[in-house]
């Protein structure tokens, strides 16, 4: 019979301890690594680096806000603002690689509705392919990619849907859908009588973009209510461009967001406005292709991915925030400084006291094995005079709290990913985007070590207990 | 492999200073596979005797030398404790009154973990050649509550053969057994030593199991510290 054989035959006499003590130190580890997965996943998530675009330009307002909407497709859209189309058209090509225009608003079934340019799959307004680089990358190097259908056509009520959508909704190629008011599903439908076939389906990206549905932009303006918001904001911007100072009190963001495109109307209806039906804003060609009507002096955009060239220069930022009605932020910086500010100060804390979690689990150790030491004297005796010398003895109890550690520890490591697997699944849920729940770094490993080392030091107090057990006494006193 | 006490001394100091010899023999000596019985009244100092024997407890002074045949001559009482330690483990099986068997282990583990410390591979089949000649070849898994108390001390004998012993110590090893009991485990013991070509050495106060060996001696008669304690157990 060998130590490892003693120490396991010794853990299993004292089962239910072995258990408790097993039980306490995987909640501690476990705890401990979905921290560390989480914080390693959000630091990823949110402070990546690799978009495939350098810069978001959005009317002036929150920045983070609308790196949340463009790129995450979460937050209120009813806080954006909107920027003229013209800002879009003044991108110059001899500026940027590529630009991909966006509209946020309605959603159908909770999933978010961009009305966005074919550029999005490669394909140009005319609907033929465009030239190699001018393509949206989502992260560098890697664009969307069909799994089924085809691009939308960029004047059709047409749309192209997430993975994601498709599996959740039952929406398929072919499938025709109104979407709803609103960037969030609400109890109170309120749906636009429009109507799309969706002709693509996405390959999964494992990103916020797997839960979006797109639409071509002018089949977005297409719908009367946000033709007649758009007036609306062109009405607001033209009678503040009046005056200099009424302008300044009149925000881009105030004016209205594509979400609330339709609170504009709704209001503008209220006060006995006209309304207008689709006839006005637009006629239906035979082919299905809109003809519409409203000018794009008035179109209005929600944000625009922007790929600079090269690296984003500040020039390109400075000529743009310098502009009265548009900004430009960059993801990267902006989603790192958020991390920086807000989710890394909260995980280190949570991680700081699942730390200390793992140091009360290490004092379990030490009060069940001492315990057990003081029960176990004569057997230690006997031991020793069967020959194990004192350092046998510790070594025994030694490898026992290690062992108990390094069982916990791997136990807690499985039941902590698991965890993470469990929060991936909620994340891909909500935010349509997973973490690498099953990715096991040197962190986690050099934690699993320090388990180890907590637990055999836990031990030595009470193997020297053992250590010190006096043979003749424990022999002749039992 | 026998043994040979020369000045042999070991006494305890009370918590109030006193001080009490409890062991001081001149000389004694057991030949190789000579089996012998020491014949002591309880507080004549005859476990202490065993313990300093065995290498469990360090002589005060004096040599207590084994004789390892082509390896020579070797006085435990001048080695460290983990090398008594080790000693023990290779070369002395000892019994005591009580069984001292561990619980959780069954009897075949028992007899294993007598092999555990003696720095060779475990010999299953040894072990159960040794259960089987106590007569427990059927009662292999049984654990010690199992087992009646004759059982145990017979599981205990097999344990003290198990690192095939040189010399095996017995302390009152049949004390605990009724008389038909203590007959039979002594006879064990002491056909187990032949066959392993140990000496034994029993101390008893029981004139019955005396008498049952062939070489007699009367620890009073060795021990000049005899008789001058009442203490009824041994001090670390």
């Amino acid at each position: 019979m060998n130590i490892c054989q003693l120490v396991l035959k010794q853990m299993r006499q004292r089962a239910l301890s072995t258990w408790l003590t097993l039980l306490s130190v995987l909640l501690g580890v476990a705890l401990a690594i979905a921290i560390m997965i989480v914080q390693r996943e959000a630091g990823a998530m949110f402070g990546q680096s690799d978009y495939g675009y350098d810069a978001v330009v959005g009317a002036k307002g929150s920045r983070l806000n609308l790196v949340f909407n463009s790129v995450y497709h979460i937050g209120d859209p009813a806080a954006l603002g909107t920027i003229p189309y013209s800002v879009y058209e003044s991108l110059k090509s001899s500026e940027v690689k590529w630009k991909l225009p966006m509209i946020i608003g309605d959603n159908y079934e909770g999933f978010r509705v961009v009305g966005t340019t074919p550029a999005l799959l490669g394909i140009g307004e005319d609907g033929e392919p465009l030239a190699a680089g001018r393509t949206f990358e989502y992260r560098k190097d890697r664009k969307l990619e069909l799994s089924a259908g085809r691009a939308f056509s960029a004047r059709k009520f047409e749309a192209v849907i997430g993975s994601e959508v498709a599996a959740r909704t039952g929406l398929k190629l072919d499938s025709v859908f109104k979407p709803s008011h609103g960037a969030v599903a609400t109890a109170a439908h309120d749906e636009h009588d429009e109507s799309w076939t969706v002709v693509g389906i996405l390959r999964p990206t494992r990103t916020a973009l797997d839960r979006v549905i797109f639409i071509p932009l002018i089949s977005s303006y297409a719908i009367p209510e946000h033709g007649t918001a758009m007036e609306k904001i062109t009405e607001i911007q033209s009678t503040a461009g009046h005056d200099a100072h009424e302008a300044h009190k009149v925000p881009a963001s105030a004016a209205a967001s594509p979400a609330t495109m339709h609170s504009a109307a709704v209001a503008d209806e209220h006060a006995g406005h006209h309304h207008h039906d689709h006839e006005e804003v637009y006629d239906l060609l035979p082919d299905g292709s809109i003809d519409l009507h409203i000018p794009k002096s008035d179109w209005r955009l929600a944000a625009i991915l922007v790929n600079t060239r090269g690296t984003l220069g500040m020039g390109f930022m400075w000529a743009i925030n310098n502009r009265p009605e548009a900004m430009a932020v960059s993801p990267a910086t902006e989603m790192r400084q958020f991390f920086d500010s807000f989710l890394r100060g909260s995980t280190t804390a949570l991680l700081l006291i699942s730390l200390l979690v793992t140091v009360v689990a290490a004092v379990s150790i030490l009060v069940s094995i001492y315990n057990s030491v003081v029960a176990r004297k004569r057997e230690i005796a006997i031991l020793r005079a069967l020959g194990a010398t004192r350092l046998t003895v510790l070594g025994l109890i030694s490898l026992e709290a290690a062992l108990i550690g390094l069982l916990g520890g791997v136990a807690g490591l499985i039941v902590g990913h698991a965890l993470a697997a469990v929060g991936s699944a909620y994340l891909e849920q909500t935010v349509g985007q997973s973490i690498a729940w099953l990715q096991v770094d040197w962190r986690e490993a050099g934690y699993l070590l320090l388990v180890v080392a907590l637990a055999a030091l836990a031990g030595l107090v009470p193997a020297m207990a053992a250590y010190r057990t006096p043979v003749a006494t424990n022999l002749v006193a039992s | 492999m026998g043994f040979i006490l020369h000045e042999l001394n070991k006494r305890f100091i009370a918590p109030d200073g006193t001080i009490t010899p409890v062991v001081n023999i001149d000389y004694f000596a057991i030949a190789a596979g000579e089996q012998v019985a020491m014949a002591g009244s309880s507080g004549s100092g005859k476990t202490t005797l065993l313990h300093l024997i065995a290498g469990i407890l360090a002589a005060d002074s004096g040599r207590i030398t084994y004789d390892l045949g082509d390896e020579g001559k070797l006085d435990i009482a001048g080695l460290s404790e983990p090398r008594r330690d080790v000693f023990r483990g290779r070369h002395i099986g000892y019994i005591f009154q009580t069984h001292h068997l561990l619980s959780g282990f069954t009897a075949m583990e028992n007899v294993l973990l007598g092999m555990s410390f003696s720095g060779r591979k475990p010999d299953r089949a040894w072990a159960r050649h040794l259960l089987t000649e106590v007569g427990l070849e059927s009662r292999l898994d049984y654990k010690p509550q199992k087992l009646s108390v004759g059982q145990q001390q017979r599981v205990a004998v097999a344990r003290a053969l198990a690192n095939r012993p040189r010399v095996v110590l017995g302390d009152e090893p049949t004390g605990a057994l009724d008389a038909a009991n203590a007959q039979q485990v002594l006879g064990l013991i002491r056909k187990l030593c032949m066959e392993v070509n140990a000496a034994l050495l029993i101390v008893s106060h029981d004139p019955a199991i005396i008498g049952q060996l062939p070489r007699r001696v009367a620890l009073s008669e060795i021990n000049r510290a005899a008789g001058s304690t009442t203490m009824n157990r041994s001090v670390a």
